[in-house]
């Protein structure tokens, strides 16, 4: 089955997580091939299953333009972790970089892991007639390309970050510390809220933990968020030695971000809004409805526009402009699944 | 000092400070819109805050919400005012900028003063004995499709190569491709309209009911000849749906045999009519169509209304239909049980009655065995005006206007993104050669070592 391929493509990704560290402490060129090796294979093995699960939609579409894999949150997640390790190693190979493989290949295997973890379901289901419509191919295939390049620009911005500051008590300090530890405390309340769901479509997210009905379960939750957020703040400095210990230049950082940036701004504008306009234009003759996916698409947008404008305009440099980059992906990532868990919408085909 | 009001209005219009403050602002306004309910009707939004305070307090947060509009944030008043400032500030803005872009281009171009050129952020230097090295460098940019100048000045010879300059005017594209679009927009909400139209099979109508609840005529009437469903097997899940439809002006047909589906609408006199959903609608017309198979196999067609009698040909037996399942399924323990709304599998109830004796039977449209009856076969074939099709209908005369801004939109975002514009600086003094460049990227910086390399590379 093309989910259990895809399953494998995960672990790999996962396990070239310590090798991309070993070869950061080592340097040792041979390390490091056998982390792009492993990388690369996962995402060989990632593409085979990709095909599989094309196959399995073609037994049941019969059509090579309704089989194509990227129609439900399941494989839109999948989707978009393979965009997302391609366009690394395509980095890797072209600026002889070795240096964020590792916090590439923890988004890459935890959005697999979570697919397994949260219980999103893998079936391959049968289009609805709404889907079925090469506009909606587009639309879909460039908004995930987008979302990937402005992942990566996510990564590089929040390195840029961390790299750039000089005391604790500065605000980009506070900023970076406090984002990864949210992102930590979110990730475990997932994994929560997932086992304590009786029905795997039934997962709210901070269910059990911050919005838990138990006051005191709910307080405790909160304590524990402070307290992460805290320990993140405390020995952030680690991590700046770390990153510092990789020899990544803040030049590099800054500017593979903007151009994870320059890259996905127009695929998105044209995948994202465009041809989704188009395509809510030909199914349900409205371009434009404020639907609150379009919505969040829109100040997604306007997010990017800004960190352009920002570059350009303003001549604004260095962490500036990566904190927006930083932000920017946090709504990116609310415009992709926060819709879909928090409001309704038509986007509820990606629900799980 | 009229000039000098005037003067500030402008600038304040022509600020990026103004644009940033509206990116903020409408992105705020939109995220509101899309956690509180927007709705007209004042129960869903009070429901929605009980869940948060208690009933009072949800009835005047009501009432605050409805003096802002924020149950209607998109219509509201103060949204189409900061969008309207919004298109003010691009048109200002271009108006302050472009003149000035478009006279760079025309003056007559100057040696920069080596104070500025020091600044820059890539600066190399290389030590290359050759005569010839003015037109080297020259020759070398120009290959990679530079425009050259040079200027003899105290420093030496200080050669500008330029590439792309005039993409810098792609941003002016981008920004009128949004005034084209929300010009679109507004030709669509004043010279538009959208309505939904429910058509019962084997009905017609020649209205729209608008999204506020007002009828438009069209001026023809629509006809939905027939309306089906198709369903992937064993499932709920619709695999497509269409209606046949059919136009009548002045009591004729004009257009005849249309078809309609989800993505694949159709267009008359510039109204377009979407297939949106369908229902299940039983009605008093609705007729059930059957046939029946007598001893002889003459097959013989029945149409009969719901509770109405009718006779078996060929025997003394009277039936009529007392129930009707639009999807019949058979549970785990064998019971029938209505599994959705959508005419899935149809079934009718029949209840015959032979010399006062009565017997019930369900017949399935998809399921032939349930054809047989003691009486013969009767087949059930469908339920015909019980459903009616869903039809989105609208005309908006600002849609080509929304398609072009949307393709010169994509366009200058690719060429102000992808295709910047690249400027080298090269002075020579003696047998010296400083490269200056005013961008710091990577790419910039590998070709001016391509073209140190090559220079050297000629003197070996």
């Amino acid at each position: 089955m093309s989910y259990q391929i895809i399953s494998i493509a995960g672990i790999l990704y996962i396990l070239v997580m310590p090798v991309y560290i070993v070869y950061i402490l080592t340097k040792n060129k041979k390390i490091g091939f056998a982390a792009t090796g492993i990388l690369s294979t996962g995402a060989l093995i990632h593409i085979y299953g990709f095909i599989q699960r094309f196959k399995e939609m073609y037994a049941i579409n019969h059509s090579v333009m309704r089989s194509i894999p990227i129609t439900n949150l399941y494989e839109s997640l999948v989707f978009f972790v393979l965009c997302i390790v391609s366009g690394y190693l395509f980095i890797e190979w072209k600026y002889k970089n070795k240096s964020f493989g590792v916090f590439v290949s923890v988004i890459a295997g935890i959005t697999i892991g979570l697919t397994d973890v949260l219980g999103i379901t893998k079936e391959v289901q049968p289009l609805v007639p709404a889907l079925k419509s090469n506009w909606l191919l587009a639309h879909v295939t460039l908004s995930f390309i987008a979302y990937a390049a402005f992942g990566i620009s996510f990564i590089t911005a929040l390195l840029h970050v961390i790299v750039e500051t000089e005391s604790k008590k500065s605000f980009k300090y506070i900023f970076s510390t406090s984002i990864l530890g949210f992102m930590v405390f979110m990730f475990i309340s997932l994994i929560f809220d997932a086992f304590s769901a009786s029905n795997p479509k039934s997962i709210k997210i901070f269910h059990s933990t911050l919005g838990n009905s138990s006051i005191i379960i709910s307080i405790f939750c909160w304590i524990a968020l402070i307290t992460i957020i805290f320990l993140f703040w405390r020995f952030g400095d680690h991590m700046k030695k770390i990153v510092q210990s990789l020899k990544i230049t803040s030049g590099f950082l800054e500017d593979m971000t903007y151009k994870g940036i320059a890259f996905g701004f127009p695929i998105f504008t044209i995948g994202g809004l465009v041809f989704g306009a188009i395509w809510a234009d030909q199914a349900w003759g409205r371009y434009w409805g404020w639907d609150p996916k379009e919505t969040w698409s829109l100040i997604t947008w306007f997010v990017y526009a800004f960190y352009l404008h920002a570059k350009f305009i303003r001549g604004w440099k260095g962490t500036k402009t990566s904190m927006i980059a930083v932000i920017g992906f946090l709504i990116t990532i609310f415009t992709y699944l926060g819709v879909n868990l928090f409001l309704s919408g038509l986007h509820s085909y990606g629900s799980m | 000092m009229l000039n000098r009001v005037n003067e500030k209005v402008w600038n304040f219009f022509a600020s990026t400070e103004l644009a940033v403050a509206l990116f903020i602002t409408i992105s705020t306004g939109a995220a509101i819109g899309t956690v509180i309910p927007q709705s007209i009707e004042p129960e869903p939004v009070i429901k929605f805050f009980s869940k948060f305070m208690s009933i009072s307090s949800a009835h005047k947060t009501y009432e605050i919400i409805n003096l802002f509009d924020l149950n209607n944030v998109y219509h509201s008043w103060w949204f189409t005012f900061l969008l309207f400032m919004f298109a003010l500030n691009l048109i200002v803005c271009s108006i302050d900028r472009l003149p000035t872009l478009l006279k760079s281009f025309k003056a007559p171009p100057q040696p920069y003063p080596l104070s500025v050129l020091d600044k820059m952020p890539i600066k190399k230097t290389v030590k290359i004995n050759n005569d010839r090295i003015l037109e080297k460098i020259k020759e070398l940019f120009q290959n990679k499709g530079f425009s050259t100048h040079v200027f003899e000045t105290q420093e030496g010879f200080q050669i500008q190569a330029k590439k792309w300059n005039k993409t810098r005017l792609a941003v002016y594209l981008t920004h009128l491709s949004i005034l084209i679009i929300l010009a679109g927009a507004l030709i669509g909400t004043f010279f538009g309209f959208r309505g939904s139209m429910n058509i019962v099979e084997g009905t017609g109508l020649n209205f729209a009911i608008s999204d506020e609840g007002k009828a438009i005529p069209l001026g023809f009437e629509i006809r939905c000849e027939r309306f089906e469903a198709e369903y992937y097997e064993n499932s709920a899940i619709p695999k497509a749906y269409r209606s046949y439809l059919k136009i009548i002006e002045s009591g004729k047909p004009v257009r005849e045999n249309i078809v309609i589906e989800v993505n694949h609408p159709f267009t008359y006199r510039g109204i377009t009519f979407y297939q949106a959903s369908y229902g299940f609608q039983p009605t008093e017309h609705a007729e059930f169509k059957f046939t029946y198979f007598d001893k002889t196999g003459k097959e013989h067609n029945i149409n009969v209304h719901f509770e109405e009698n009718f006779k078996i040909p060929g025997t003394s037996v009277t039936a009529s239909v007392v129930d009707f399942s639009p999807a019949l399924g058979i549970d785990e323990e064998g019971r029938l049980f209505n599994m959705s709304s959508d005419m899935i599998n149809p079934a009718v109830l029949v209840e015959f009655e032979n010399n006062g004796k009565k017997t019930q039977q369900w017949i399935l449209k998809k399921i032939p065995e349930s054809w047989q009856t003691p009486y013969g076969k009767l087949r059930f074939n469908e339920l015909w005006g019980a459903q009616f099709t869903g039809l989105q209908v609208r005309r908006d005369p600002g849609v080509p206007l929304i398609y072009t801004g949307s393709i010169l939109m994509c366009l200058g975002l690719f060429i102000c993104l992808f295709l910047r514009p690249v400027n080298y600086f090269a002075v020579i003094n003696k047998n010296q050669v400083v490269f200056y460049c005013p961008t710091s990227k990577g790419m910039v910086e590998r070709q001016i070592d391509e073209i140190i390399k090559k220079l050297k590379g000629d003197e070996a």
